[in-house]
């Protein structure tokens, strides 16, 4: 983790912070229909625009308003600005706790459906678009900051491995936010799931992710809305208890064992071809 | 065969019992979340339309739980990510068997959570630096599908699975 010191004097990084976010809360929730379903758009999405909107890394003009290296002060930042909205969360999840322990199994056994990423994107990665080793770094966990350790641990971040975790990570940075929320909030007006097992689904990524997630969830379904944010927050914590756990003694070696079957498939279909090119 | 040793070797320098957060600076946590808060109770005031001096007593609780956490996840002597601590603590407290939880809840509610989470998201935004739009750029459309697959899979994966078991 880089160091705090000299956050105190980096007035000019928090206070762009403080516009943002007013800016941003003003806006307010907003509803958009599509389709089958609709989706969410949370004040969160628009704090984040205006914050890359703001960054000198992308906008030159910014540079005016904040250095390159007073907004990488930003980085360390982040860990702890996520920590009171973890506690607020844990206070959701406490006076439901017996709503909780009621899905107990199903709570528990959703955790194994991280590895539903190996099922859909591996395949894709391998056979479609040809990746070499970064796709097991790339798939083999949805790319928080435990995952990130356990591959720089393994394999070094400089790797193939590391660079799949990284690009995945970096994309998840991007865009994660808004696609957990939407891809709830779809979901969630399509019926296809019952509306608590979506929320313990919000729960598998970061404590943005989560949020964002449960949050537009809780704004599709409103009488839900205790419900969904304390089975979220339960899952998410239960993610970070057990999540690096599950990606070094079943997802990293399940990845492993995939990518060998996956991949020797490939060569031998494209040997397949050429013989058959051959003939 | 190399292969292998080299996991093996790699896998005892993984050992969990290892604590990577004793190296948690108090101090400069402790500053750095008072800024955060500050932001917070003003984002909540726009957010909710609560004033910063109502909401105080609830960000004070908040404040506290997360210090707890903190110092926690620094001195035990194995490891669990400090928002697993912060996690345990605020669960714990609200929990309705704990004697205080109804009194902590009454301030609590005060703090909207998604208002929590824009000053975090504005801070991510600024943070992005060029070595992540440059990965961004490299890799490009190929690892955007594949993250988008990732995202889906496990969130889908976690969803059958949740509603299965309901």
């Amino acid at each position: 983790m880089n160091s705090l010191s000299g956050q105190l004097t980096n007035w000019r990084l928090h206070l762009l912070v403080v516009l943002i976010s007013v800016l941003a809360e003003l806006i307010g929730i907003i509803k958009i229909p599509l389709g089958i379903g609709s989706i969410v758009l949370l004040p969160l999405f628009y704090a984040f625009i205006m914050g890359l909107l703001v960054n000198p890394n992308i906008i030159k003009k910014a540079k005016a308003l904040i250095s390159n290296e007073k907004a990488a002060m930003a980085t360390p930042v982040i860990l702890i600005s996520v920590l009171p909205f973890i506690a607020k969360f844990g206070t959701l999840i406490g006076p439901a706790f017996e709503k909780i322990l009621a899905v107990g199994p199903a709570m528990i056994l959703q955790e194994l459906g991280n590895l539903g990423t190996l099922l859909i994107a591996m395949p894709v990665a391998i056979l479609l678009l040809r990746m070499g080793r970064e796709s097991i770094g790339a798939c083999f966990s949805i790319a928080r900051e435990p995952n990130i350790a356990l591959i720089s641990d393994r394999y070094g971040l400089k790797n193939p491995e590391g660079i799949g975790v990284m690009g995945v990570y970096v994309m998840g940075t991007m865009f994660g936010t808004l696609f957990f929320a939407l891809l709830a909030s779809f979901l969630a007006t399509t019926g296809l799931f019952d509306i608590r097992a979506l929320a313990m689904a919000c729960g598998v990524g970061s404590g943005s992710m989560t949020a964002a997630c449960s949050g537009a969830l809780a704004s599709s379904v409103p009488a839900m809305k205790d419900e969904i944010l304390a089975l979220a927050g339960a899952s998410n914590l239960l993610t970070n208890a057990t999540g690096l756990y599950l990606g070094l003694f079943v997802a990293l070696p399940l990845a492993e064992k995939l990518y060998v079957l996956l991949s020797k498939e490939t060569t031998t279909a494209a040997l397949q071809q050429r013989s058959s090119g051959n003939v | 065969m190399s292969n292998a040793t080299r996991s093996n070797a790699t896998l005892t320098n993984a050992n969990p019992n290892r604590n990577p957060n004793a190296a948690i600076n108090l101090a400069d946590h402790a500053l750095v979340l008072v800024i955060v808060c500050l932001i917070a109770l003003i984002s909540n005031w726009t957010g909710t339309g609560t004033g910063p001096i109502t909401a105080l007593p609830g960000m004070l609780i908040i404040y506290g739980m997360v210090f707890a956490g903190l110092v926690l996840a620094k001195l035990m002597p194995f490891y669990l990510p400090s928002v697993a601590w912060i996690s345990l603590i605020s669960v714990g407290m609200t929990m309705p068997a704990f004697p205080a939880s109804e009194w902590l809840l009454g301030y609590l509610k005060e703090i909207s959570f998604l208002s929590l989470v824009s000053p975090v998201l504005a801070y991510a935004g600024l943070a992005i630096s060029k070595l992540e739009i440059e990965t961004f750029k490299r890799s490009g459309v190929k690892i955007l599908l594949i993250a988008l697959l990732v995202f889906t899979g496990t969130f889908v994966g976690s969803a059958f699975i949740a509603d299965l078991m309901l």
